[in-house]
């Protein structure tokens, strides 16, 4: 197996070389390079591979150190169907 | 209702309780692994002075001193979500929704890979993984296996792996990449390590004593660094090879070795491969701030501290109301300081919950955080006492900030408001 | 082979008790009541817990301690518990997840 092949996000079996062509080719940010290639986008929430996309992301462009790259979004832990409809009760 | 909901029943998360309740708050405190002590469970290494730290001895401790406060721990209990509204806290897990006043975070820190061609197969773990399932659960990750980065964590989870009777057939560099930069470079490594080398065990320090001394001393160092490694513990320490295969088809079969130049650059020709059963993956410690990063609480990149961290003070304040940190979510950092931390973070809820005569003991906790960070035998970061004087200059720059846009006015909490 | 380290020189022994039996992907296996159904599995020599919905690679625990969900599972009919976190209990039923089939993984592609 290449590097080119190499998985990136396990979730979404994103690979480096989509990665960095697409980093290069449309000079992304992180958000947008996780947008355009679903890296980070699976089951684990990109727990997993966020700080690699963020290394692709920053070869191209300048890290926002006052701001995380990519956004954190709820519900951090997948939520099963039948409890997105449940009422708390404390 | 509690007037504390904790998440994370890790050291941070458990001391924090155990103070919180001495000083007479009802304390609520969720985790969702199957035992209290967060990653403290997994820790085990011999001190200065030959005694042991034993992550599960040291949580049998706090769990002790919970049990006789009649701490209400859920463990099994994942949070997906927090919210605050008219006051309150509403903290949603996989079971039902808790509200209280105050909420603590203590999550922890979560793994940085490396990745590695074929490091999906069964049988490729993270480091920590490993030392879980050697030391909290008992079970063998594999027979022979091999460690993919070189740092103070994979090196004394490579010693724990020893103990337990597991052969690691070397500790060698990631292949360098995009994604991999800093973990595949032999000179910078080499550094990283020489900058803790109280904790490195001696031959390393013997072989790094020597080359401390200066700039030239260290580039032949890594220069003339033997092909085959360093041993330490009996296992091969090798910052001239990296790994840059992983083999086998359903599971781990082995790796390819190769010699590498001393910026990391893969020598042609010099591929030799080794068999193994498990690989473990060491590319490094990051705060887990996601449940914060869901309350519009600013944030600050400290590479010191390990990324993105949440703006706090030392009192473990953020600048939303009513929500506090404690532990690695603040920068990585060992479970003693997790600890202290937990102790000051309990102390300052409770002062802001009304309990009188608390400032002193507060102080002398504050104080005390930063006494047991000195004295730390781990240290994840050498400049980690300058990360955390940056994440202070940045707290009092925002209160700077504050005051001049609108005095008593939480501006943050208006829009974590408007988020909602 | 994994096996159990049953005696270790700093951490003292093993307690093996209370044995339990559980069936993944419909085989018998033991372990150690309420340790992780993953360390079972792999004190069993079981390391391959699912596989990727897509390209149906298999795959195995990762982090081993909830944060990657490479280990979900199955559990007595609940989908996507984490192996690595869930405790093994007496007659418990665990499937781990195959590639899904063609059409449901071009559905998932153009509506996921
Ligand atoms: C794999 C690993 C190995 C480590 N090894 C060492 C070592 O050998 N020596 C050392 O000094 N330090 C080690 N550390 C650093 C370690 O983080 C600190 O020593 C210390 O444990 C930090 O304490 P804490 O209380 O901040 O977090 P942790 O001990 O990580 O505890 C956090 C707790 O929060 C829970 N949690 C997180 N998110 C959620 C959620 N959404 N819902 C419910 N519960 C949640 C977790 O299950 C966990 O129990 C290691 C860290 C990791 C990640
Ligand atoms: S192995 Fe990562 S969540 Fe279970």
């Amino acid at each position: 197996m290449t590097d080119k092949d190499m998985i990136i996000c396990r979730c979404e079996e994103v690979t480096y070389g989509e990665l960095v062509e697409t980093a290069n080719e449309y000079g992304c940010n992180a958000r947008e390079l996780k947008l355009r290639t679903r890296a980070g986008m699976g089951y684990c929430g990109g727990r997993t591979c966020r700080n690699m996309v963020d290394a692709v992301a920053c070869t191209v462009t300048e890290r926002d150190s006052k701001q995380v790259t990519l956004k954190y979004q709820p519900p951090v832990r997948p939520v099963h169907f039948g409890d997105l409809g449940a009422i708390g009760h404390d | 209702m509690a007037d504390l909901i904790i998440i994370g029943s890790g050291p941070a998360g458990l001391s924090a309780g155990i103070t919180a309740a001495e000083c007479g708050l009802s304390v609520l405190i969720l985790d969702e692994y199957l035992k209290p002590g967060g990653r403290l469970l997994g820790q085990l290494y011999e001190e200065p002075g030959g005694k042991w730290w034993n992550g599960i001895e040291e949580t049998r401790k706090l769990e002790k001193r919970a049990a006789a406060l009649d701490l209400d721990i859920r463990l099994g209990t994942a949070v997906s979500n927090i919210e605050k509204e008219d006051g309150l806290w509403h903290v949603y897990t996989d079971r039902e929704t808790f509200t209280a006043p105050s909420l603590l975070l203590a999550t922890g820190a979560a793994e940085s890979p490396v990745a590695i061609p074929g490091w999906t197969l069964p049988g490729v773990m993270s480091v920590g993984a490993a030392q879980v399932m050697t030391n909290v659960h008992r079970v063998k990750p594999g027979s022979r296996g091999v460690i993919i980065g070189v740092s103070v964590l994979s090196s004394a989870i490579a010693m724990e792996l020893n103990i337990a009777g597991i052969d690691v057939a070397a500790i060698a560099l990631p292949k360098m990449n995009e994604v991999n930069k800093d973990g595949a470079n032999p000179a910078g490594v080499m550094d990283s390590l020489l900058h803790v080398s109280h904790m490195a065990p001696s031959k390393f320090v013997q072989f790094g004593s020597k080359l401390m001394q200066n700039d030239f001393m260290k580039k032949l160092g890594i220069t003339f660094y033997p092909k085959g490694g360093v041993k330490m513990w009996g296992i091969p320490v090798m910052l001239r090879k990296a790994v840059i295969e992983i083999c086998g088809t359903e599971q781990v079969e082995g790796v390819i070795l190769a010699t590498v130049t001393t910026n990391g650059q893969v020598v042609p020709g010099s591929e030799q491969r080794i068999d193994a059963d498990f690989v473990c993956i060491a590319g490094g410690l990051y705060p887990l701030a996601e449940l914060i990063g869901l309350t519009g609480c600013p944030f600050h990149h400290i590479d010191e501290l390990g990324g993105y961290v949440p703006l706090h003070n030392e009192q473990m304040e953020t600048p939303v109301d009513g929500l506090y940190v404690a532990g690695n979510i603040t920068g990585i950092e060992g479970a003693k300081v997790a600890m202290s931390q937990g102790v000051a973070a309990a102390l300052s809820i409770a002062r802001n919950f009304g309990r009188q005569g608390l400032d002193d003991i507060l102080r002398e906790a504050v104080e005390y955080v930063g006494e047991t960070r000195r004295k730390a035998h781990i240290q994840f970061h050498p400049e980690v006492a300058e990360g955390r004087r940056k994440m202070q200059q940045y707290w009092e720059e925002y209160e700077a900030a504050q005051e001049r846009i609108a005095p008593e006015e939480p501006v943050v909490e208006k829009e974590v408001l408007q988020g909602v | 082979m994994t096996e159990r380290i049953l005696d270790h020189s700093v951490l003292g022994k093993l307690d093996t008790s209370p044995k339990v039996s559980f069936l993944f992907n419909g085989k018998e296996y033991e372990g150690i009541e309420n340790e992780p159904i993953a360390a079972a599995l792999l004190a069993n020599g079981v390391r391959t817990l699912r596989r990727h919905e897509e390209s149906g690679s298999p795959r195995g625990i990762y982090c081993n301690i909830g944060h990657c969900f490479e280990c979900r599972v199955t559990v007595d009919g609940v989908q996507g518990m984490r192996a690595c976190l869930t405790p093994v209990k007496d007659g418990m039923v665990v499937t781990g997840g195959g590639q899904l089939d063609a059409p449901v993984r071009d559905w998932r592609k153009n509506n996921g």
